[in-house]
């Protein structure tokens, strides 16, 4: 059994302003499995942070459902944790007490808390920086508690919203390797936002790839990459590349020019200068 | 840092201190020594404006007498007890206004409406209310800085990021929990400033109502040395207010924010 199961996520917002009301996720249906690592991939405003919103609690869906381990979602829950894009780690709490928030409000005496804390900051390669407060570490490390901070509460499954978006590159490449190998060692569930092609193969087993709005699942890829990965080795194999080009060319333009490729490879259609509006009326015949 | 001086960047710690104080106290000198000269100058009546040296002496008499203390003792008395019910009360309404954007948008108005209000312009309810004497002082105090720090509270919690409530509600924090573990601490760098800004109304309200409504305190013996044409008496327990005031910020507000919200990172601008 799955341990995320989406069927049907259909998601709409009445604009507090105009009234009119705006669809956000069209129809998403997907499911990540146990120690399965999902990414969800697609244009700026698809819907991808809204699908995850409605995953974690924060926002209700308009129809469809969404189980985790075979519950369906009403609220907020510790089973299910989120790693922020903007860390939101809490800059009263030092390191080793944002660790041992989650465990502390479930009531984990600190005797039993601490050992636990130390031990998911030592996986993540804070060890020595417990005293710390947030402000004092630079961005990727903030980033490693955030994930630290989520492990700790050994969810049902992992939320993460373009965890690395506000690093530098080469800090996110680093934080991209270490989270794979913290997954080869934990293989927690885990659901990725992201809209970088080479950072969701590099991380997952699947792919959803949306379509722009309203949003559906065009296309779910699995990445035939075996573990564990690093940067180096994936970067030099085709199998890495041929994903990659798959699905930039899934996200390209969206679902016409999609659509006007599989007639080009068919031959259907002449490459030269086909306007749009005749490979859209094409598409649908 | 609240006050680094350009001779305080170099020398050990000590030397900086040191530099430190005397540059906080640099103004005052000058102040002081303006003052002798102009009324040295213009030879102005005592009954008009007293000579510094006429203060100071003012001051020893006060001393001596033991008044000082008495009139002292009395005011602080009356701040400290109004200051309490303001934070007891003030911060955790500010807390529910900022986490209710319904119960915002309702007080919100009233806020502003009460905040030109507060303090002083209750005296004559609060002495038909509450009589002539302690309580209806103390009751001023705690109004005047209750709207402030009411109203810089829930600006406080307002300005909580939102991930950082959704953080918070998906590591499993309970409702309740929500306030002393996210928003009170979240708030803080507001609740500092409602703190300052609201003791500085708390104590404008305090020599108001001493004014009419004490037989003691700072304010009352202002009002009563005006009757006997003692500006040395005046200057001198005006000089107490001020310093009263700059002790309870360096002693308890600065060192408060140093070990919270400087600590934290979460330095907002300060006055
Ligand atoms: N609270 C809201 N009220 C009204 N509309 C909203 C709200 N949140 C999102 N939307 C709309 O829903 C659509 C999807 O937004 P969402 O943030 O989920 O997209 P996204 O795929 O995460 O985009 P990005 O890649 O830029 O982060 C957008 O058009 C957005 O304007
Ligand atoms: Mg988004």
């Amino acid at each position: 059994m799955s341990t995320l199961e989406i069927k049907n996520l259909h998601k709409e917002y009445v604009d507090a302003y105009t009234g009119e009301t705006v669809t956000a996720v069209g129809d998403v249906s997907f499911s990540v499995d146990r120690g399965e690592f999902v990414s969800i991939l697609g244009p700026s405003g698809c819907g991808k942070t809204t699908v995850l919103n409605v995953v974690a609690g924060f926002d209700k869906l308009t129809s469809g459902s969404v189980e985790v381990g075979g519950k369906p979602v009403t609220a907020p829950s510790p089973e299910r944790g989120v790693v922020f894009q903007s860390f939101a780690l809490f800059p009263w709490k030092t390191v080793l007490g944002n660790v041992a928030f989650g465990l502390r409000m479930r009531g984990v005496p600190r005797r039993e808390r601490e050992p636990v804390a130390r031990q998911y900051l030592e996986l993540v390669g804070l060890e020595g920086f417990e005293r710390k407060f947030p402000h004092e570490l630079s961005g990727g490390m903030q980033q490693r508690l955030g994930v630290a901070r989520v492990l700790a509460n050994e969810p049902e499954v992992m939320l993460m919203d373009e965890p690395f978006a506000s690093v530098d590159a080469q800090t996110r490449r680093k934080l991209q390797e270490d989270l794979t190998d913290i997954f080869q060692a934990k293989r927690p569930t885990v659901f990725f936002v992201t809209h970088d092609v080479d950072e969701a193969v590099f991380l997952s087993d699947r792919v959803v790839v949306l379509s722009s709005r309203p949003s559906t699942v065009a296309e779910i890829v699995t990445v035939p990459l075996e573990r564990p990965r690093n940067w180096r080795s994936v970067l030099e194999n085709p199998d890495f590349r041929h994903t990659v080009t798959h699905l930039t060319d899934l996200l390209a333009g969206g679902r016409a020019h999609g659509e006007e490729q599989a007639e080009r490879l068919s031959g259907r259609v002449d490459s030269s200068s086909e306007p749009p509006v005749r490979a859209d009326a094409g598409g649908e015949s | 840092m609240a006050l680094t001086s350009p001779a305080g960047r170099r020398g050990g710690k000590l030397s900086r201190r040191l530099s430190a104080a005397l540059w906080f106290l640099l103004p005052f000198v000058l102040l002081a020594a303006v003052w002798v000269v102009i009324v040295e100058v213009t030879e102005v009546e005592m009954r008009i404006f007293p000579q510094i040296t006429d203060v100071a002496g003012a001051f020893g008499e006060l001393w001596s007498s033991g008044e000082l203390f008495t009139h002292v003792g009395a005011s602080l008395r009356r701040v400290v007890l109004g200051v309490i019910a303001a934070i007891l009360t003030g911060i955790p309404f500010g807390i529910l206004l900022g986490s209710s954007r319904w119960v915002a948008a309702f007080f919100a108005p009233l806020l502003r409406f009460s905040v030109a209000l507060a303090g002083i312009a209750w005296i004559p309810l609060a002495t038909l209310w509450l009589g002539y004497g302690e309580r209806a002082v103390i009751f001023i105090v705690w109004n005047a800085m209750f709207f402030a720090l009411a109203y810089n509270t829930m600006l406080g919690v307002q300005r909580i990021p939102t991930q950082l409530l959704r953080a918070a509600r998906s590591m499993g924090t309970p409702r309740a929990r929500m306030f002393t573990e996210v928003l009170l601490p979240g708030a803080l760098p507001n609740i500092v400033t409602g703190l300052r800004v609201g003791l500085g109304y708390g104590w404008r309200g305090l020599v108001a109502a001493e004014i009419i409504a004490a037989s003691a305190g700072v304010g009352y013996s202002i009002f009563l040395a005006q009757k006997f044409f003692r500006t040395d008496v005046i200057i001198a327990f005006m000089i107490v207010i001020g310093v009263l005031w700059l002790i309870t910020d360096r002693a308890v507000l600065a060192p408060l924010e140093r070990r919270t919200v400087e600590r934290w990172g979460m330095k907002a601008v300060t006055a």
